[in-house]
């Protein structure tokens, strides 16, 4: 379960690298909190304790927030330059 | 073995979600990926959180991905031709290589004793709630606020400037 966890989290990392489309990109990120919410729904199994599926509520909610703030995001970058690439996310560039 | 190969469905289709071309199709491989992590969740007798799964992501968060997607299909075009980044063949070797070595030497990394058994309770509506309740009250009730946040924050970014 461990490997299987680390594995999810390494696709997620690949993709959030190796991606120019901002939606795969959050997508990539939602694997990587998924890797997450394995490992602690294995751990709490392994040690018989509720606390590390109390956390995967808290996890949930992350993902929902950032969902919504990076389509928000996306969104607002579509309407002020017409083209959606991961690399005109560059306004903050020094 | 039931779960081997819930766990074989959960990689492939999450390389699908990286691998695939197409937006809406990385989209379809990323709601296999969680039916089969809901599906392991029930494994790992953890039922609540697998409907919650189920619900929150493949509910909510996946149809807001869909939205964005029937938004923006022509947008997705133009990128489809762009090249990929240069460092990309370096970014493979590495991945290969943890995973290689994780894969190696993973099974001496963690030495579990065997699974403790499990409170009559476990993994029930009524013992989640008391943990999250109770125990873990003030958490909560920061990240409602954290949520909060995020909603107005996502309207403040989304809104249409004029």
């Amino acid at each position: 379960m461990i490997l299987a966890s680390s594995a999810l989290f390494a696709i997620g990392i690949v993709g959030v690298l190796l991606k120019r489309n901002p939606l795969i990109f959050f997508l990539s990120i939602e694997l990587m909190l998924n890797a997450s919410n394995l490992l602690f729904v294995a751990f709490a199994r392994q040690w018989g304790n509720m606390t590390g599926l109390v956390w995967v509520f808290f996890v949930l909610v992350v993902a929902a927030a950032e969902a919504a703030v990076g389509l928000a995001l996306i969104i607002n970058n579509f309407r002020s330059k017409q083209v959606v690439d991961m690399d005109q996310f560059d306004k903050l560039k020094g | 073995m039931v779960q081997s190969i819930l766990i074989g469905v959960l990689l492939l289709s999450a390389l699908g979600v990286i691998f695939v071309r197409k937006p809406v199709h990385a989209c379809l491989c990323f709601l296999v990926t969680l039916l089969s992590l809901a599906a392991l969740f029930l494994q790992l007798s953890a039922e609540f959180v697998a409907v919650l799964q189920v619900l929150v992501y493949a509910g909510a968060i996946l149809v807001l991905f869909m939205f964005v997607i029937v938004l923006f299909q022509d947008a997705y075009l133009q990128i489809d031709r762009s090249a990929p980044k240069s460092f990309a063949p370096l970014l493979y070797g590495a991945i290969a290589t943890l995973l290689g070595t994780l894969f190696y030497f993973g099974k001496d990394l963690v030495k579990l004793p065997a699974p403790q058994g499990l409170p009559a309770n476990y993994g029930t509506v009524q013992a989640l709630g008391e943990a999250l309740y109770v125990q873990f009250f003030f958490p909560f009730e920061a990240i409602t606020l954290l949520f909060l946040v995020a909603v107005v924050g996502a309207f403040y970014i989304g809104k249409k400037w004029t």
